[in-house]
């Protein structure tokens, strides 16, 4: 009985994460919400919005999706980064299910892809329960107005050599350059977020 | 004496608890009774609708997904018992479909020997094939595991996405089937 009532609870707590999914044109929630970075600085969104737009990735270790794309988002983030496009990359699992997603493990991730934004901790998954946010990898990016522009997935293949539509490097593209996002939103299958439990 | 009595109540444990286990966990079956069918969004609309079944659960899984394993007994187990009242199971695995070797692996151990699926199409237009025309106030957007109940009309009257325990899906597979469905076959 207990373990029904602790699995019904998780189920719960897992659609309750995406009650309040952001609208294309709504501007960023949490954004003063103070995050650990990897590299042991406390960050928020509004510390990281770049002059050109902002791009937020919900993201963790441990999920296989997050794996096969991670390459493909270490690339379209640094190269974001450096055309004044703020970038962060939040995990807001709870390592206590998957102990892969820890500070630890999200340090050596973080190095070993070369990330040039910061990759934090939500550590009450209440910045992704803000957003909408339900799956990893999961992509928001916001123009220079602050107004969300396109939200959902990296590409249209989790296999890199499938890929036909390349929908974030596109979007940022557009961002960059002032015009109109063509896709401004995606669905894909990704790992559910596993939230922690509100206390 | 007590020697032979512990003996005679720890052997009782260990019957019981194997009693307990093969109540949530159907037995393996062998590789090769496992059939995984690709399909799109499409083909499962259709399947739903031509199912002459009087319930369809469709279950979107994946071998590498902690919550779907988790839920996984729980689904066989309903199909088991809710088959011959007229509900056919649909798992779905959502695995690259260059992945059927650890698919098959995966749903012999489960006990899975009715037919099974891998998704043959990009996220995007498999989602919103299985979004559309739904009548809910809710929708799918891509985590996993997600399950889907249908009508025998092929009308969707549920879905969760996320883990689910085997007495929700109880509850709901009863309610579409009609309020007489009783459990029967597989392990109870």
């Amino acid at each position: 009985m207990k373990s029904s009532l602790a699995m019904a609870l998780v189920a719960s707590v897992s659609v309750a994460g995406s009650a309040f999914a952001l609208n294309i044109g709504d501007k960023a929630p949490s954004t003063t919400v103070k995050m650990k970075n990897v590299d042991g600085r406390e960050v928020s969104i509004a510390d990281i919005a770049g002059k050109e737009g902002t791009l937020v990735i919900f993201s963790c270790n441990h999920c296989p999706f997050v794996k096969a794309w991670q390459e493909r988002i270490a690339a379209i983030g640094n190269a974001a980064e450096s055309k004044g496009i703020g970038v962060i990359a939040i995990n807001s699992n709870d390592p206590a299910d998957y102990p892969e997603d820890s500070y630890a493990e999200m340090q050596k991730r973080a190095e070993k892809l070369g990330f040039k934004f910061p990759y934090v901790v939500d550590a009450t998954s209440d910045v992704a329960r803000s957003f909408g946010a339900t799956r990893t990898p999961e992509a928001f990016l916001f123009d220079k107005d602050g107004k969300l522009v396109y939200h959902g997935a990296i590409d249209d293949s989790q296999n890199a050599a499938h890929v036909e539509k390349h929908f974030l490097q596109d979007a940022v593209d557009a961002v960059v350059a002032n015009k109109d996002v063509a896709t401004k939103e995606t669905k894909f299958v990704g790992c559910g977020i596993k939230f922690r439990s509100k206390t | 004496m007590m020697a032979l009595r512990r003996l005679c109540a720890s052997g009782v444990l260990v019957c019981l608890g194997f009693v307990l286990v093969s109540c949530e966990r159907a037995a393996s079956v062998p590789i090769e009774n496992v059939q995984v069918t690709p399909v799109t969004g499409a083909d499962i609309q259709r399947a739903v609708h031509d199912s002459g079944a009087k319930a369809v659960l469709v279950n979107v899984w994946a071998t590498w997904c902690a919550p779907c394993r988790e839920e996984f007994p729980g689904l066989v187990r309903v199909a088991r018992q809710y088959q011959a009242q007229g509900l056919k199971v649909m798992l779905v695995s959502a695995d690259d479909d260059s992945d059927v070797a650890p698919v098959k692996k995966f749903l012999a151990a489960a006990g899975v020997d009715f037919p099974a699926y891998i998704k043959a199409q990009k996220d995007q237009a498999f989602i919103d094939t299985l979004n559309k025309q739904s009548p809910l106030d809710k929708q799918w957007d891509g985590a996993l595991p997600a399950t889907f109940i249908y009508d025998g009309s092929g009308k969707l009257h549920d879905f969760w996405e996320g883990e689910v325990t085997f007495n929700v899906f109880q509850q709901k597979v009863v309610e579409v089937l009609g309020k007489q469905a009783k459990p029967t076959g597989g392990t109870s």
